[in-house]
């Protein structure tokens, strides 16, 4: 960060601090005080549906049950599933529209305005359009499947395919947000690096594997770290579709947390799991913000 | 970003064949638009259409008592406003508190450890997941008697907002021209002075896209608002999951009220699509 002042004056320095306050007021009531009550909550056997229950030290003990349970490493397995196939799918389709939607026609222009819906609305609207459309009886995409003589498909009961299903949608909200981030890094191409290319007569796939591809590929690293991290945060749409089910099929690490803390009252235990996949995060996001700023310097 | 116009009588676009873009196009708008289609037409069938077989593809004859009944058993008055509410304080407060914090940041005088500190700490704070304070926050609430309160979840949704605000904001503030701050100062303007009247006004394409995306994300938070409120503070959304039960789907209200949440965010894109889609870019690549 570059600091640019000339002269300070008293008043002015302790007007900087000043205007500090109120963030720093904020954060620390609504994200560091919890974060910290959660912490200490780590260590206790606290439950809030015996009642008059006092909280109980328990050390590392919720920590130590936590790896011993089957439904939280399988939530952790179901997330990174989730997590892998939605931005792998987002990213490998959302870079061939970001190519397709380049040429900026008229066309070009009016569908990249209409990609920007699914991502724009809330993910429950999303979530409660697809359950209603993949109902397994009165759905309309059973119905369109019955006519090319298929069977009807329980998209969101059946134990193998719910999570297939829940990466679908997730697809259809962000795909086209992979492809608008990357359209806009396609445009910024200089048109010499084009013209070198043209002039040694290069066909339009070489075009795309010598020149486009390096220049787009440091926003493409970033958009899918983006996506990864944001994939770990998917809660909206799992709850309004599946709440986890069938059985713990789409269970991932925050409808988990969830559960415990605030359905389930395992107030100890679920602060321990939301420690635990914070620190996970933590580290996800370090490397991630280290192989970021070496990617925007890349990209100059 | 000026798209290069050479890009458009280029090959680049076409290094799949004709037919196959044509396709693959095709397909992907109609899966973009029928979804949304489905979703505008049920909400004006009638009871038993939904369950015919083969589904109605057009209510023929259409009926408006989704919508009445959403806004006569349903508090849809009450949950909009209650989105409304949400949604335009937190974009309020996040962007004058966002844009004052990155204004000091930028332009103000602080030891340049303490920026950098800060810098880094608004990067790891925006990707870290909200629902691992969830459960801390929720106790903290009920103590202090703000169950249920529109309040709680302001304040909750400017702390999500307010790094990726403040990222953003900073880039604006570099881009201004400091000659005009520095000339001010020499006229005896003081901080705040240059913070309101010089430099920030300066920013306002910035100020709109963040508050837009502020408005949005708030507008269509879900998670605490459903943790934090129980019935009079309920916002669209939670009021959307609710039409969900043990029972089955109501799916006339639930349709509908998925419209009305929809609909704002619609018009507020269609009218400022550069700027949301400046902000998205900038939120992604620059932060």
């Amino acid at each position: 960060m570059i600091s640019r002042h000339v002269r300070e004056t008293k008043k002015d320095r302790a007007l900087s601090w000043v205007f500090l306050l109120p963030v720093v007021v904020i954060l620390a009531v609504a994200a560091f005080i919890p974060l910290g009550y959660g912490l200490v909550l780590s260590f206790y056997k606290y439950k809030l549906n015996i009642p008059g229950m006092k909280p109980e030290f328990i050390g590392f003990g919720n920590y130590i049950t936590m790896f011993k349970d089957e439904l939280f490493i399988h939530s952790l397995t179901n997330n990174i599933v989730f997590a892998l196939l939605s931005v792998g799918s987002e990213v490998l389709v959302g870079v061939i529209v970001a190519m397709m939607l380049s040429d900026d026609t008229k066309l070009s222009r009016l569908m990249t305005t209409i990609f920007m819906v699914p991502m724009i609305i809330a993910p429950v609207a999303a979530g409660t359009l697809w359950r209603m459309m993949l109902d397994r009886t009165f759905g309309v995409v059973n119905f369109l499947i019955s006519l090319l003589n298929m069977a009807p498909v329980a998209w969101l009961a059946n134990e193998k395919v719910a999570i297939y299903t829940i990466i679908f949608v997730d697809f259809w909200q962000f795909m086209p947000y992979v492809a608008i981030l990357v359209l806009s890094s396609v445009k910024s191409i200089p048109e010499s690096f084009l013209d070198a290319a043209r002039v040694d007569g290069a066909s339009s796939l070489k075009l795309f594997y010598k020149v486009v591809l390096p220049f787009i590929t440091p926003v493409i690293i970033i958009v899918a770290m983006l996506r990864f991290i944001d994939a770990f945060k998917v809660f909206d749409t799992v709850f309004v579709m599946t709440q986890g089910g069938p059985g713990s099929a789409t269970e991932m690490l925050p409808t988990y947390i969830y559960k415990q803390g605030i359905k389930f009252f395992q107030v100890g235990y679920s602060s321990a799991t939301a420690i635990v996949f914070i620190i996970a995060m933590s580290v996800i996001a370090f490397a991630f913000n280290k192989l970021r700023s070496y990617q925007l310097r890349r990209l100059g | 970003m000026k798209p290069n116009t050479l890009l458009r009588k280029s090959a680049l676009s076409n290094f799949l064949s004709k037919p196959v873009k044509i396709v693959v196009l095709a397909v992907i708008l109609i899966s973009v638009l029928f979804p949304l289609y489905w979703l505008v037409i049920n909400s004006f069938k009638m009871e038993q259409d939904y369950f015919a077989q083969p589904p109605v593809m057009f209510p023929h004859p259409g009926t408006l008592k989704n919508f009445v009944d959403i806004f006569q058993k349903y508090q849809l008055a009450r949950g909009f406003r209650n989105s409304f509410l949400i949604a335009g304080l937190t974009t309020v407060c996040t962007v004058f508190f966002g844009s004052l914090a990155s204004y000091s940041l930028i332009n103000g005088f602080l030891p340049r450890k303490i920026k950098g500190f800060l810098s880094s700490w608004f990067l790891i704070q925006k990707m870290y997941p909200a629902v691992v304070i969830a459960v801390p926050v929720f106790f903290v609430i009920s103590r202090l008697k703000l169950m249920d309160n529109i309040l709680a979840l302001v304040v909750m949704n400017t702390s999500f907002n307010l790094p990726l605000v403040i990222l953003l904001m900073n880039g604006y503030y570099q881009e201004a021209p400091y000659e005009v701050e520095e000339q001010s100062m020499l006229d005896g303007c003081d901080l705040w002075q240059r913070y309101f009247h010089i430099t920030t006004p300066m920013t306002k394409a910035g100020l709109v896209a963040v508050g837009m995306l502020t408005f949005v994300a708030s507008w269509n938070e879900f998670l605490y608002a459903v943790i934090l409120t129980i019935s009079k503070a309920k916002p669209l959304t939670v009021i959307i999951a609710g039409f969900i039960t043990d029972k089955g789907l109501a799916w006339g209200p639930m349709a509908a009220m998925s419209c009305v949440v929809i609909l704002p965010v619609l018009i507020l894109m269609w009218t400022m699509q550069r700027d949301f889609i400046s902000g998205m870019s900038a939120g992604a690549l620059k932060g």
